[in-house]
């Protein structure tokens, strides 16, 4: 790779720490600029690639997204196939060893914090006890000083819910007295996991939850079992001696958090220079190819210059994306132009997908974004994740599959648009 | 100008409030409320308690908030809470303003005081009794980190100094020493001097004072306030429209926004200053960008940790010290990825704020320790001298190996 290929990659959600991390790992000069932390951990810190179409996806989300991009030609999906899936879906798990189970061949059914079970196609390691199958025997266990966990509400509609073929869980609920910190009434899963870090307390909350568990069950706590430390759950689950699992809780989840914490470590290890808390404020644009960004520094704005260009600045959720007052969308930072569905953007069904959030731009196989001619926009632009149209990432769970294979394919359709040039200079 | 005051109470940066989801990223990055109790966190004590004040203090938590700004940085939605915690505090602080806040705010007084008895300051730092009865009377701890005197100043140094014979080519600059690097931290200043001559630079080093930073930290914004526009008069002396060079990571934030961004200060002076301001690092990162920095350096096969200060970070521009550094051939540096070190000024100097300030620090201490072959780097003197009484690793400037790679050391 040559040194002056640099790229620019805007935003730190799950697009764009894994676009620069795979730009860095090819030999780029990366530089990822980032108003503030992304939103991986306001997901549950699972990988879901597809789990509702809308009816629930059990076997094979590959072949869903398939059937679903045929189906909607808006959808993300309809040009992203489930090859490029599966391409950004390996490329996390290498880069995270040791930290999913499944294999894309099927969706796992795990209970959420309210007892609802939930499709998704990777769950993290510690969590894979959870799945719900016939005849087994969970028990929900509380921590009183929590009160974002309830597990009389997970255990009893956990309990109710007749499993997909059949059969149901058997249920119970339990609570802990064990407060993460000397006196502290109030906390937060945050506060719990790092307790978690430490072993002296895992011992007293083991010892603690040996009082409240019975042989033969699987014990389902809330998504606390250690932050930096990731040995805490192996170690739990081996003091125990039960199969154990987390659930995560309301967001900020702590499995979302080790992700973005190891995402963004791997990233700043292999120096992608990470720019955080300052934000992009517009292009400098020549000839149909941005030239620079500028970036809203203290003291006075900074020219970020680069060949290739990766804007991973997520939905409406984010900032990626702006309504006004009068119903109007628009891209705030690049003023690219928006594909809006037909018809009213927010209806007044709480329970139906919004169309507002199918808002975003539309973008060809290299992740180039398309004016409403179909044209490309600039050159060396590539988009990827949240701010991509066609989807309701939350309510179809597609928000990680479709974040990994546009990032992915953002990364790749550069490297590939350097080598051809090179081969060009070459030849 | 407004009053100093009336600005915290009128609170502009309240407007980046209503930005605010709730989606509780910041209170992951708080390094107060992760280890203590005590501290409830950005986000209540920021945007949640601020909807309630009303011009009036409702929760007295918040003097535990030690405006590192990690929390600013993490926010994905913009909302400035670091800004809003230091505004609520000065108001809070008003009319009870403890003596030790006003005094370890004079930062300029001490080094002055300090200087011509260097020995003796450092010998009665360095005693027991005397720390403990300076804890006893004026609250600052006994075990906190203190800087060393030194026996000459950098204007001193300045006004003797010969520069290169070897011709300017590249013009002047202004260097901006900070208070610590004008009294303290010296040999700092000096390298930095010597390796923009090096460059070719002509630096030019005004007669100057303190920047105010440590005064506005405590809630002095009258008083910062007055400093920041006194010094911004001094170095624009310097010449008009130079770029203007700082090795002190956080007083240059103070000029680039904080002064700005937290007390309101809105002349002019101050905005031509601070857009001038180029931290060092940054400086030499520019210069690389453009193609015009000479890489002929020394190789130098070391692994040093690197811990960015708080204030520093709070700038948004990275961390351009690990790029300038990994410039230097046999260089690997090893970021510690600590929000802040404990003192965020001098927070970590307080009595009843030591033992938290410690406890922040630790794992980067920790980290120091395992990680170090004989040095670490950090770009602020207060944050320096915190981590080297705390992993007891000897802890220097990156401009420290910039000079030598250049072969000046
Ligand atoms: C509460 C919540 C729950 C969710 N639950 C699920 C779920 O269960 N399943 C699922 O599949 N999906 C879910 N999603 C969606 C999923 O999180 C996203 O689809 C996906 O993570 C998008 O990632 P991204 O990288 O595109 O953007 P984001 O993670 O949103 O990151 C965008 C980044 O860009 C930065 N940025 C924005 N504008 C600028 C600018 N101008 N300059 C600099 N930086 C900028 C932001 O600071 C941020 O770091 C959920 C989302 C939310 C908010
Ligand atoms: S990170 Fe920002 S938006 Fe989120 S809770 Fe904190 S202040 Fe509010
Ligand atoms: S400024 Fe630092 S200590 Fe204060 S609330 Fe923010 S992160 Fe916490």
């Amino acid at each position: 790779m040559s040194m002056d290929s640099r790229a620019v990659v805007v935003g730190a959600g799950m697009a764009g720490l894994v676009s620069a991390i795979r730009l860095r790992q090819a030999g780029m000069d990366v530089t990822l600029v980032t108003q503030g932390i992304g939103g991986i951990q306001l997901g549950q810190g699972t990988i879901d690639v597809l789990g509702y179409v809308p009816e629930r996806v059990l076997g094979q989300p590959l072949a869903a997204v398939t059937a679903y991009g045929n189906a909607h030609p808006h959808h993300p999906y309809a040009i992203l196939s489930a090859d490029d899936v599966r391409a950004g879906v390996e490329f996390l798990r290498a880069l995270l060893p040791d930290t999913f189970v499944g294999d894309l061949e099927r969706n796992y059914l795990l209970p959420t914090a309210i007892g609802a079970l939930r499709p998704t196609a990777l769950p993290q390691v510690t969590m894979a006890e959870g799945e719900c199958t016939p005849g087994k025997q969970m028990v929900f266990v509380g921590l009183r000083q929590l009160k974002d966990f309830w597990p009389e509400l997970v255990a009893g509609n956990v309990a109710r819910t007749e499993l997909p073929g059949g059969g149901r869980v058997s249920t119970r609920a339990a609570w802990l007295d064990l407060p993460a910190r000397a006196n502290e009434v109030d906390s937060t899963p945050l506060y719990y996991a790092r307790a978690m870090d430490d072993p002296a307390y895992r011992k007293r909350f083991v010892d603690a939850l040996r009082r409240v568990v019975e042989p033969g069950e699987t014990v389902g706590l809330p998504g606390v079992l250690g932050l930096a430390d990731r040995g805490a759950f192996a170690d739990i689950t081996a003091q125990l001696g039960q199969p154990v699992f987390e659930i995560s809780t309301i967001p900020p989840s702590v499995p979302g958090m080790r992700l973005n914490d190891a995402l963004t470590r791997l990233a700043k290890d292999a120096r992608v220079k990470v720019v955080l808390g300052s934000q992009v404020l517009c292009a400098n644009i020549d000839g149909g190819r941005i030239r620079s960004l500028t970036v809203g520094t203290t003291g006075r704005p900074t020219e970020y210059a680069g060949e290739h260009f990766v804007f991973a600045p997520g939905g409406f959720e984010s900032g990626g994306i702006e309504l006004d007052s009068y119903m109007k969308v628009s891209e705030p930072t690049l003023g690219l132009p928006l594909w809006v569905p037909e018809g009213d953007l927010v209806v007044a069904d709480h329970n139906a997908a919004q169309p507002l959030f199918s808002v975003g731009v539309r973008f060809d196989h290299d992740m180039r974004v398309l004016d409403t001619a179909g044209d490309t926009v600039h050159e060396n632009l590539h988009v990827a994740g949240g701010i991509l149209a066609g989807a309701s990432r939350w309510q179809e769970k597609s928000g990680d599959g479709i974040a990994l294979a546009s990032a992915v394919r953002a990364a790749d359709a550069i490297l590939e648009s350097v080598q051809n040039l090179e081969g060009a200079r070459n030849a | 100008m407004p009053e100093p005051l009336e600005y915290p109470k009128a609170m502009l940066t309240r407007a980046t409030l209503d930005a605010c989801i709730k989606c509780t990223i910041c209170e992951t990055a708080c390094p107060v409320s992760a280890v203590t109790p005590l501290f409830p966190g950005p986000k209540f004590v920021g945007p949640q308690a601020e909807r309630f004040r009303d011009g009036e203090s409702v929760d007295h938590s918040l003097d535990y908030c030690s405006s590192c700004g990690a929390c600013t940085l993490a926010c994905p939605q913009g909302v400035q809470i670091a800004e809003l915690n230091s505004q609520a505090r000065a108001v809070m602080k008003e009319d009870n303003m403890p003596l030790r806040d006003k005094l370890i705010g004079q930062t300029v007084l001490m080094g002055k005081v300090m200087t011509p008895f260097a020995p003796i300051a450092n010998a009665a730092l360095g005693n027991k009794l005397v720390r403990t009865v300076v804890e006893k009377t004026v609250g600052v701890h006994r075990d906190a980190p203190m800087p060393t005197a030194r026996l000459h100043t950098f204007q001193g140094w300045m006004k003797k100094h010969q520069p290169p014979a070897s011709p300017r080519t590249r013009g002047p600059v202004v260097f901006f020493s900070g208070c610590a690097g004008g009294y303290f931290e010296v040999e700092t200043s000096i390298k930095t001097v010597e390796v923009l001559e090096h460059l070719g630079y002509e630096v030019i080093a005004p007669k100057q004072g303190c920047c105010g930073l440590a005064q506005q930290s405590n809630g002095l914004f009258d008083e910062a306030t007055k400093s920041v526009l006194k010094l911004c008069d001094q170095l624009r002396s310097g010449g008009k429209d130079l770029t203007i060079v700082s090795a002190s990571g956080s007083c240059a934030g103070m000029l680039k926004h904080e002064a700005h961004e937290i007390m309101g200060v809105d002349e002019e002076k101050l905005h031509d200053v601070g857009t001038r301001m180029r931290e060092i690092s940054e400086f030499l990162l520019e210069l690389h960008a453009a193609g015009d920095l000479p890489t002929d350096f020394v190789r130098n096969d070391i692994t040093v940790p690197y811990h960015a200060p708080c204030q520093l970070k709070s700038q948004g521009m990275g961390m351009p010290a690990i790029t300038v550094m990994e410039l230097i051939p046999g260089v690997k540096v090893i970021e510690s990825g600590r929000a802040c070190c404990g003192i965020a000024g001098t927070y970590g100097l307080k009595k009843e704020k030591y033992d938290i300030a410690q406890a922040v620090g630790q794992p980067l201490f920790d980290m120091v320790k395992e990680k170090n072959e004989g040095i670490a780097v950090c770009d602020t003197e207060t944050c320096r001298w915190q981590i080297e009484k705390g992993s007891g690793v000897k802890t220097v400037h990156p401009i420290w190996l910039v000079h030598k790679a250049y072969g000046l050391s």
